[in-house]
């Protein structure tokens, strides 16, 4: 299990960190206001320490304190020192430092990396052993729930689309996960990179105080309106072209099969049931098509109209049906591209394993939200079972990994899907409070697609 | 990477004798110093946290005559040549290329480009 885990971590953590590190480095990045304050409110003199700093964008938010980064991955790292940050690389799983030394620690979006919930436990055990007594930690890790869907499953893979992050890019900003790249909403002045929109990082843009913030209510939601100012956005023909090319496969999720539930599979081998079966092993497979804000959906994620889908769709249908989406009146120039694109792209593949997504879409109007509409709940089924049956189910990322279509950009996809362990509302708080009784929680919350927690190191 | 991260650092190599990971020596092959603003306050309250032996060992292995006392004195908040000469021990002296070892295993860690790295390979 650990090798497995640490094996997936590696093919879907760190090297797509190493890969895409480049394309980092003339950035502009923002630091979520939470954990600007959090850093903010730190008294001087103290020692703090961001474990998964990336590229450092938290590093000089107070420069009252000594602020010091570290990652697994060195090409991150590597920017970070460029700016002059003190950084190092090592292991969040065996952090190198004597005990009970830092006054503080941040954990912005990193803990959801790793793959099983003993790896997860031990994260933070770890960061709670070198803090002092009484110094706090703030861990930010993607939530399940977000701002209108839910992931279908926890465990996912996120694609990385290594064609929009390329250099030309005049001005993006990163959002508080590292990776994403972020509209900045100029209106007219928008290359086509910065249509590849993941978090709500739109809220980047808006002021620093959002109520939310200062409210610790659990439930705090976002009331952003991001969407609708990344409607209003004008495409040029260039980035029709360059979106048609991308294929819809992009901006879908790969569910991965969860370690952690493979270990109980393997326990509970006996008491299978063949229909059990059948829906776990197209829970492999499924392409997710969601558009959320926080994940990388991209541009074809944030143009949706909210209205058209339903909380409780059937992810499958949805996403396999490939339906047109409903853009908003501005957009109008995107609904000829990448759908259709995306079909050919993915029909033309040789291979047996994408053949179903053909299925669904020939003659299918694609319409946003049907997600109640019987046929497509059946077809959906159909294909899943269709799709179990050809695909191995030994790996969840070979399952992943077939559903796609041999282009270029595929293969980055493919090549640089990040995997994820999404957190559901109360999951993080129990975690820690379960196994890591050295941390007293203080307070949690939800931001911006988030869930947040502060703690204390007792003693 | 400054002697303040170094006195933080501890080796974190499988079967250690408890403590027996720190300090990690340094072997230095490029050691720059950079000017860093003075803020006295901000030093002062760094001193608690020191392991102060660890860190007298380690300016004098940068081959710096060691400036200073075998501990900080009593009154040292208010001391400020002493507070002046710790602060530039801790923050502006760097080492870019090197690596540190590890006291009981003597397993090494490079440094290189100002940037340690600290993780273990798979095996270990």
């Amino acid at each position: 299990m650990e090798h497995e885990a640490t094996q997936l971590e590696k093919q879907h953590v760190h090297s797509v960190y190493e890969n895409t590190a480049a394309y980092f480095s003339d950035l502009q990045t923002k630091a979520w206001p939470r954990v600007r304050n959090f850093l903010l409110e730190q008294k001087p003199g103290s020692l703090v320490v961001d474990i998964g700093c990336g590229t450092g964008k938290y590093l000089s938010v107070n420069s009252q304190v000594y602020n010091l980064g570290c990652d697994y991955c060195e090409g991150l790292v590597e920017i970070a020192r460029k700016k002059g940050d003190e950084v190092l690389v090592c292991d969040n799983l065996n952090l190198p430092f004597r005990d009970q030394c830092f006054n503080a620690v941040i954990s912005i979006g990193v803990i959801h990396h790793f793959s099983t919930k003993q790896r997860r436990i031990k994260a933070i055990k770890e960061m709670a052993r070198i803090l002092t007594p009484g110094g706090q930690i703030m861990i930010y890790v993607w939530a399940m729930e977000q701002k209108n869907r839910r992931f279908e499953k926890q465990d996912v893979f996120v694609p990385w689309n290594k064609a929009l992050c390329s250099r030309h890019f005049s001005e993006s900003n990163q959002s508080g996960d590292k990776g994403e790249f972020v509209h900045t909403a100029k209106g007219q002045d928008i290359h086509s990179a910065q249509l590849v929109i993941s978090e709500c990082s739109y809220q980047n843009n808006l002021q620093p105080d959002f109520k939310q913030s200062e409210t610790d209510s659990k439930h705090s939601r976002n009331m952003d309106h991001c969407l609708p100012r990344a409607c209003c956005m004008k495409i040029s023909e260039e980035e029709n072209r360059f979106y048609s090319a991308l294929g819809r496969s992009f901006r879908s999720w790969f569910f991965s099969r969860s370690l952690d539930e493979s270990a109980l599979r393997k326990q509970s081998d006996k008491m299978k049931h063949l229909k059990h079966e059948g829906v776990w092993a197209s829970s492999t497979v499924p392409i997710q098509h969601s558009r959320h804000c926080s994940l990388d959906l991209g541009h074809h994620g944030a143009l949706l109209n909210e209205q058209s889908l339903d909380d409780d769709d059937d992810v499958f249908v949805e996403s396999l049906s490939l339906k047109k989406p409903q853009w908003s009146p501005a957009t109008d120039a995107l609904k000829d591209f990448s759908l259709n694109g995306g079909h050919q792209s993915v029909a033309q593949s040789k291979r047996d394993k994408a053949s179903f997504i053909n299925g669904p879409v020939e003659d299918r109007d694609c319409t946003c939200g049907c997600n109640k509409d019987g046929d497509g709940k059946s077809d959906a089924s159909k294909l899943f079972k269709r799709t179990s049956t050809t695909d191995s189910t030994d790996s969840a990322l070979d399952s992943a990994v077939s559903v796609g279509d041999p282009t270029d950009a595929m293969l980055d996809a493919k090549a640089f899907m990040r995997y994820y362990h999404v957190f559901r509302e109360g999951e993080l708080s129990s975690l820690v409070e379960e196994n890591v009784p050295e941390l007293q929680i203080l307070s949690s919350c939800y931001d911006h697609g988030n869930w947040c927690i502060i703690a204390e190191r007792r003693g | 990477m400054k002697l303040l991260t170094h006195n933080l650092l501890s080796s974190h190599v499988p079967g250690l004798r408890p403590g027996g990971g720190f300090p990690l020596r340094i072997e230095a092959a490029e050691v720059r110093v950079r000017p860093v603003p003075f803020n006295a306050a901000f030093v002062s309250r760094l001193v608690p946290r020191l392991r102060w032996d660890a860190l007298r060992e380690a300016a004098e292995s940068l081959g710096r005559p060691s400036e200073l006392p075998p501990e900080p004195s009593p009154g040292y908040e208010a001391d400020e040549e002493f507070l002046r000469r710790l602060h530039h021990v801790l923050l502006e002296v760097e080492v870019l290329e090197g690596s540190l070892q590890c006291p009981d295993s003597g397993r090494r860690f490079p440094i290189s480009r100002g940037v340690p790295n600290l993780l273990l390979s798979e095996d270990e």
